[in-house]
């Protein structure tokens, strides 16, 4: 019970722009071809059965975004460390803080008393006119003297701070961030605290011997925060 | 604002630099062209790599997004280009493809339905959505294509035509063979379950 019209009737059917007279006609075939109609129908409940599709969730994924960011210069969450490298001069200061107070002593002999500062020796008198001139003018000198700190750069810093980039490499941009977040907070604490050191030292008997051991107990604390 | 409307401002939100523009736009397509990818492809993981394609292309081509086509005919031409792609680079043989009943062989015919429609490969949840597959698996991918856009996309065959560049009477004859195979592939599902 084939139908020879099957073919190209079903196939027309299904078509997008049929005139109504052929749409008409095509019903008509159908409504006394079992064949035809037959077919039809299994072909719609195929069709139909995809219909039952539902919408799966899409797994997890970057959407580009790393991709546009990069592209569009937008600085990245965990990456942003690396776009603004102002941290270094502030490490570099650090560092060479750190040195500085690790390479204070304080010396005391029958000739008198000698801080070095590292390779500088500075005499007893000398450090006295120094610490009277720092009574008259503290402020600006302190200002003077934090402002050299955080400009010098010499070998060793430089040296230090690469032993501590070497030493991070490895590690994540995220932790970096909480590095120079740590670096930053230090500097500023150090800094404040050897404007208190010296203030401590200005207001003190510095004629005495035990004075200056309080300042050498000081400095060989702030080393050990290092 | 309608929906292409938005899209277009997304579109210049995006090309000027707006991150926020950009996920935006790939948020609202991603579960279409992702479900596209486990129908046409048969599998997540394909289904995944085929959407990340779709919206590197569409990242990369986004400033010659003109607008005188929809966003969305757009973006499933790129999606259908890149399953071409895909089918193409993975080179599976299927073993539904019978090239003797093909009326024309082109570069479609020879990508498969096969080997990546495993029942035990698939990593799709919905038993529903695992029966589609497989009655779509039994389709060489024009056909699958086809299907495609014409039930899930909703084309019309001359819209078809013009995506797969071919005549608008070859897709109505494609998409009539295609579903005489699924009618098949449904009537075997509904005698297995
Ligand atoms: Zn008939």
């Amino acid at each position: 019970m084939s139908c020879p019209k099957t073919e190209h009737l079903l196939q027309e059917y299904f078509a997008d722009d049929l005139a109504p007279l052929t749409r008409e006609e095509m019903e008509n075939h159908l409504r006394f071809c079992d064949h035809c109609s037959a077919e039809l129908e299994a072909l719609m409940l195929a069709q139909s059965s995809l219909n039952h599709w539902q919408d799966q969730r899409v797994p997890h994924w970057d959407r580009g975004m790393e991709l546009f960011r990069r592209e569009h210069r937008v600085p990245s969450p965990g990456f942003s460390f690396w776009s603004k490298l102002q941290w270094v001069p502030s490490a570099a200061s650090f560092a060479m803080l750190a040195i500085l107070l690790l390479n204070v002593t304080v010396v005391s002999s029958d000739s008198g008393i000698s801080i070095s500062f590292g390779a500088n020796k500075i005499e007893s008198a000398l450090l006295e006119s120094r610490l009277f001139a720092f009574e008259q003018q503290q402020e600006a000198d302190m200002d003077e003297l934090v402002q050299r700190f955080e400009d010098r750069q010499d070998s060793n810093n430089i040296e230090l701070l690469q032993a501590v980039i070497d030493q991070t490499q490895q590690t994540t941009a995220e932790n970096l961030d909480l590095i120079y977040a740590f670096f930053e907070q230090q500097r500023l604490q150090d800094l404040e605290d050897m404007r208190l050191g010296y203030q401590e030292l200005v207001d003190s008997d510095y004629a005495t011997i035990r004075s200056l051991q309080q300042i050498a107990q000081f400095v060989s604390y702030q080393g050990d925060i290092r | 604002m309608n929906l292409t409307d938005e899209d277009e401002a997304l579109i210049a939100a995006a090309l000027n630099g707006s991150t926020y523009a950009w996920e935006k736009l790939v948020k609202r397509y991603e579960s279409k062209i992702y479900n596209h990818g486990l129908r046409l492809m048969g599998n997540s993981t394909d289904a995944m790599d085929l959407m990340q394609e779709v919206f590197l292309g569409v990242y990369r081509n986004l400033h010659r997004f003109r607008g005188d086509a929809k966003f969305s005919s757009w973006i499933f031409r790129i999606a259908y280009n890149k399953a071409v792609d895909l089918g193409r680079r993975k080179r599976l043989f299927s073993s539904h493809t019978r090239v003797g009943e093909q009326e024309e062989m082109d570069v479609l015919e020879s990508i498969p339905g096969g080997a990546s429609f495993e029942p035990e490969k698939m990593v799709v949840d919905q038993e529903q959505n695992q029966r589609i597959i497989a009655m779509l698996g039994k389709l060489p991918i024009e056909q699958r294509l086809i299907v495609e856009l014409k039930v899930f996309q909703a084309k019309t065959f001359q819209e078809i035509a013009d995506v797969q560049d071919v005549s608008e009477n070859t897709v109505k004859t494609r998409f009539y063979t295609a579903l005489k195979k699924l009618k098949v592939a449904s009537e075997e599902n509904h005698v297995l379950s």
